[in-house]
């Protein structure tokens, strides 16, 4: 069975997936907090609204024309779109990262982490509770 | 993986903090070395350059420390007409390290290498979260 085939956890999975590479996208942006000329940048929000109405992320998906066609995901992470994020701060460098700023949204990252995480093993228990198992 | 990729990052950001704090306390140490004899030049400060770098490997832009640069800045004169390390004129020449701006720098530099601390510890919880969805 896919899970991936249930809306929740697809959901889910997106959401998680749009967190780790704004975890990054926020590395990269303190780790250059330092260098002239760099500007900050942070992934563009998801719609997660259209992603419930079953719309995707956005990704290309080929058309199947013959009933032996078979549909092809896309592993790994679905690339997502970057953006210049200008915050206050900027240094006579060119400088524009403000670390308060990238703290704020990395920890902001965590929480909602932790929620798609729990989110996860509740929908989990709720299949096991389904399925007649010992729910955790 | 997204998750490695900010822990290398952040990697990279804190290599190139500590690259710089060596420079800052070449400065420090030599903030008195003068040339023995009077003729030739004391201790000259060395700016560390920071660049961003676009690794290819992590598709992610990594911070690179380059090769420090010397600074321009005129060396400080004393009037020290007995010390051998005097010129004709009777003055010494003193090395260009302003103790105030390197321990300013310091400080920079100590801030953005704990910001990258706080992004891997980040990375790494959310990675435990991950993996911990598999014991429930």
């Amino acid at each position: 069975m896919d899970l991936n085939g249930i809306p929740l956890f697809s959901l889910i999975n997106g959401r998680m997936s749009w967190l780790s590479a704004r975890q990054s996208v926020l590395a990269e942006n303190v780790a250059n907090g330092d260098t002239p000329n760099f500007v900050a940048r942070d992934l563009k929000p998801v719609d997660f609204q259209s992603m419930l109405a079953g719309r995707g992320m956005g990704s290309t998906q080929l058309t199947t024309t013959n009933v032996r066609h078979f549909e092809i995901r896309a592993s790994g992470s679905a690339p997502f779109e970057e953006e210049d994020a200008f915050g206050e701060g900027g240094t006579p460098t060119g400088n524009v990262v403000s670390v308060e700023q990238e703290m704020i949204k990395l920890s902001d990252t965590q929480i909602q982490y932790q929620t798609a995480t729990n989110l996860y093993s509740k929908a989990v228990n709720m299949f096991r509770t389904a399925l007649g198992g010992r729910s955790g | 993986m997204d998750f490695t990729t900010s822990l290398y990052i952040a990697a990279a950001g804190m290599r190139a903090q500590s690259g710089r704090m060596r420079v800052i306390a070449e400065n420090l140490a030599n903030a008195d070395s003068v040339s023995a004899t009077g003729t030739g030049d004391p201790y000259r400060r060395r700016i560390s350059t920071i660049t961003s770098e676009f690794d290819r490997e992590l598709n992610a832009t990594v911070v690179k420390l380059g090769d420090p640069v010397n600074d321009a800045a005129d060396f400080r004169l004393q009037y020290d007409p007995g010390n051998p390390a005097a010129d004709k004129q009777g003055y010494v020449h003193l090395p260009n390290v302003n103790a105030l701006v390197e321990m300013m720098d310091m400080r920079d530099a100590q801030r953005s290498y704990e910001a990258n601390l706080q992004v891997m510890d980040g990375a790494r919880n959310m990675l435990t979260r991950t993996i911990d969805l598999l014991r429930r």
